[in-house]
């Protein structure tokens, strides 16, 4: 039997499936298939997909779990909004308008994939998803789990004390519209960067900035009495939905808010305000996350924390936080936004069927990185390729391209769940050549050049080049938290260090892909790779192999790593 | 290959045209892409991929000739501009429920994507004939190119229908895409309107039902074993 958890309608939809005995056999996002980045409907082709691969039927799963309860999401900002606004708001009108697109019509579309009349469907509570997400992969209570997103079923940040898989207490939260992930949007917003996708410029940008508009800025979100409170004059989510800040954000940083689709280079006119704007939001953000982390180890006494949610995706916080005297372990899951919340989703499926309390999966991180079963395309790649290695020499072929400085892509076998590429959809490169990692983040993926590229080492020199936080350990193995650069190495790899000297770093085995290219490049004097996602930025990750050909066709890049082989391109399609 | 966007009335929305053929041209792409994965040959394959990086770059020409007159000052550059991949979808360019291929036979698809290009490079001369504003030659020289491009696809999709259907005829199929287009268009020119009218029903479902869901209580699930919560229950 199958446990079938979705996760949709609000941004980045997925679907997760777990098995019989507890282990997550697939997970897929919508965007993947249907090359819409952020795609939030109905993940109807991921859906197919595992309906196609696992032969799913209403004889087969068990449950299917929607990662939220539908009505209390969509009343509960509606309500606010009633309450707050004039009866013509923007806001309240979009919301009526768009009942009808939002996920109270989950079984409606689930229902023309699958026949649900035999098959019980579930609503887990949005923030539970998230909390059993990071559980699913630590399964060694307890803990306290700490939640912060933008917004879902009524609340936008929750603390949770999991003591057990079956008894997860809910002792605090800040409801709509406090929330510390709006503040960020916002922020995002304001600086032209689109919301949900942008967040992650703002914190590159923000090290680049001083913190000048932080005394400001911390009036308007502020951690007092165990409250989190938002001032909403200088937020417009409340009211509209055409931006995110008000006039009174803009009147506070007394700049204008800068065009979005206009790219910000280093060193233009305003660089340096919006830098600033970055790093005072990025300072107002860890420091309300240090208050929460700090109330939830007073409520609970616990020093092993699960944390979720899209601001769990803020790896730069994230280090922070590790340092808080108090936290033993931070454990964060490859995939925390709300597309990771599937897997959540499947989980709590799964659990409700189990009587034992004190049952322990044995999913790890270690076994649950690359779920699937994706199948190479096989042959048709000879048309547009020469095949230059075949797939047991392939690995020793591409570290020697790598050696001599070329930029190799993958697409090997299952893709990763989250949105940091781990090497089955990852652009890598020497690390130790700085210039050749400017050009593959600038040139190559089109992004700015105050947007880190992350490395990849080997367990086994990981220490030798960088200083590693023991709370953080499991963080680095999917690229969630950053580590410091040791002095004496920082020359050898400025390429992979950001400009507040920290680098976001995967440590992995010598069993993984990665591992086992890093293994052969020993020879080499090379010890790092630069790892970065294979896509051009505004794309989604690569999934298949035509995917891959057209994206190794916008980026000018010549060879592709395989399952089957290692492949060169005859020719350049123009783009 | 998408639906054809509108073309502006003279002088007006410069900016918000180019922005809806960005997304028409991204649409083409996803459309193109999705047949390329469902090809059984890999020349056709590759083929589709060659047409599909086309449509991308077109997309990504339109978004650069937006990007231009911004920057020249050229009309009042609206947030909503700001490129937002699902808009493909918002903006109906892309039907959530399906791509082209998994909704028609084959025949139909070639006799869509035939009368579109044709009708695209219409629409795209109509553009530079009413339009004062491109004035770079850059932006010039792009538009001449996609141009160029739109034909080629055309032609192509001609030939490929002539091979697999010798006995049938594509005037007819593009009589037929240009009724659908004036119809899709009358929609687009009324949207304002209609939307008018949508928004006085809407205000009066609120003034009706908004205080009966300012009553309903949502649950507050504090000190709660979430794990114990009626999981059959939306609210």
């Amino acid at each position: 039997m199958f446990y079938l958890g979705i996760s949709a309608y609000y941004h980045d939809s997925s679907v997760a499936l777990i098995d019989d005995e507890g282990s997550l056999v697939d997970f897929k996002k919508e965007e993947w298939l249907s090359r819409i980045k952020g795609d939030k409907t109905f993940p109807r082709l991921a859906l197919q997909e595992l309906i196609n691969s696992f032969s799913l039927s209403d004889e087969n799963i068990k449950f299917i779990t929607f990662y939220e309860k539908p009505v209390r999401s969509w009343i509960s900002v509606l309500k606010h909004s009633i309450k707050n606004n004039p009866l013509s708001n923007d806001l309240t009108r979009n919301y009526f308008k768009n009942a009808w697109n939002s996920s109270m019509r989950f079984q409606m579309d689930l229902s023309k994939y699958i026949k649900i009349k035999k098959i019980p469907i579930l609503y887990s509570d949005h923030h539970l998803s998230h909390t059993l997400s990071t559980l699913y992969y630590y399964n060694d209570f307890p803990y306290v789990s700490v939640v912060v997103d933008g917004y879902g079923d009524k609340y936008c940040t929750s603390i949770h004390h999991v003591k057990s898989n079956k008894e997860i207490i809910n002792l605090w939260n800040s409801e709509y519209p406090n929330s510390l992930g709006l503040f960020y949007s916002a922020i995002t917003d304001f600086l032209g960067f689109s919301i949900n996708e942008g967040e992650y410029k703002v914190m590159g940008l923000a090290s680049f900035g001083q913190p000048k508009y932080y005394e400001n800025l911390k009036k308007t979100i502020k951690f007092e009495d165990n409250k989190l409170i938002t001032d909403t004059k200088y937020y417009d989510y409340i009211r509209r939905t055409d931006r995110s800040f008000s006039d009174q954000l803009t009147n506070l940083f007394e700049i204008e808010p800068r065009l979005p689709d206009i790219s910000l280079e280093i060193g233009e006119k305003k660089f340096q305000v919006y830098a600033d704007i970055a790093a005072s939001a990025q300072k107002v953000l860890e420091e309300l996350l240090f208050s929460i982390f700090q109330y939830a180890y007073n409520l609970t006494k616990e020093k092993k924390f699960l944390f979720s949610g899209g601001v769990a995706m803020n790896s730069a916080a994230v280090r922070k936080c590790s340092k808080l005297k108090f936290i033993n372990q931070l454990n964060i899951s490859p995939s925390s936004g709300d597309s990771g919340a599937a897997i959540g989703a499947s989980y709590f499926g799964f659990l409700s069927e189990k009587k034992n309390n004190n049952f322990v999966s044995k999913n790890n991180i270690k076994n649950s990185l690359y779920p699937g079963k994706f199948k190479p395309e096989g042959n048709f790649l000879e048309f547009g390729f020469d095949k230059i290695a075949d797939a047991d020499t392939s690995l020793n072929e591409t570290s020697i391209l790598i050696a001599n400085n070329e930029i190799i892509a993958t697409c090997y076998g299952n893709i990763e769940t989250g949105p940091r590429a781990l090497g089955h959809r990852s652009l890598i490169c020497n690390a130790h050549n700085s210039d050749l990692v400017k050009k593959l983040s600038t040139e190559i993926k089109k992004r700015s050049l105050f947007i880190p590229t992350a490395p990849t080492i080997l367990k086994e020199y990981a220490e030798k080049y960088f200083y590693l936080e023991n709370s953080l350990m499991n963080c680095y193995m999917h690229m969630t938290a950053t580590a410091t650069p040791k002095a004496e190495v920082m020359k050898n790899i400025r390429g992979v260090v950001h400009i507040d000297n920290t680098s976001r770093i995967q440590i992995c085995n010598e069993t993984h892909l990665l591992g086992k290219i890093l293994s052969n490049l020993k020879k080499f004097d090379i010890y790092l790779i630069a790892n970065t996602s294979f896509n051009i930025s505004s794309d989604p990750m690569v999934y298949d192999e035509i995917d891959a050909v057209v994206a190794l066709h916008k980026m000018k890049i010549k060879y592709l790593l395989t399952e089957n082989g290692l492949f060169k391109k005859k020719f350049e399609i123009k783009v | 290959m998408s639906y054809i966007p509108h073309s502006p009335r003279e002088g007006k929305d410069l900016l918000g045209t180019l922005n809806e053929f960005a997304y028409a041209e991204y649409g083409s792409f996803l459309e193109i892409l999705a047949l390329a994965k469902k090809a059984k040959s890999s020349r056709r394959k590759f083929g589709f991929i060659k047409h599909a990086l086309d449509e991308y770059r077109h997309s990504s020409l339109f978004f650069k000739i937006l990007s231009n007159q911004a920057k020249r000052g050229v009309g009042k550059f609206k947030r909503e501009y700001r490129y937002f991949p699902q808009n493909v979808i918002i903006k109906g360019y892309v039907d959530k429920e399906g791509f082209l291929i998994e909704k028609l036979s084959l025949k139909k698809l070639l006799e869509f994507v035939y009368a579109n290009e044709l009708m695209v490079k219409e629409t795209f001369d109509r553009l530079k004939k009413i339009n004062s504003i491109i004035q770079d030659e850059e932006s010039i020289n792009i538009l001449n190119s996609i141009m160029k491009d739109e034909l080629d696809h055309h032609g192509q999709a001609k030939k490929l229908y002539e091979i697999k259907f010798p006995d049938s005829k594509l005037q007819f199929a593009l009589k037929k895409e240009r009724i659908k287009r004036n119809f899709r268009l009358i929609n687009f020119h009324n949207i304002k309107f209609l939307n008018k009218i949508f928004d006085l029903i809407i205000n009066f479902f609120i003034s009706c039902f908004g205080k009966i869901i300012n009553l309903i209580t949502v649950p507050d699930s504090k000190n709660e074993n979430l794990m114990t919560l009626d999981p059959q229950s939306v609210i």
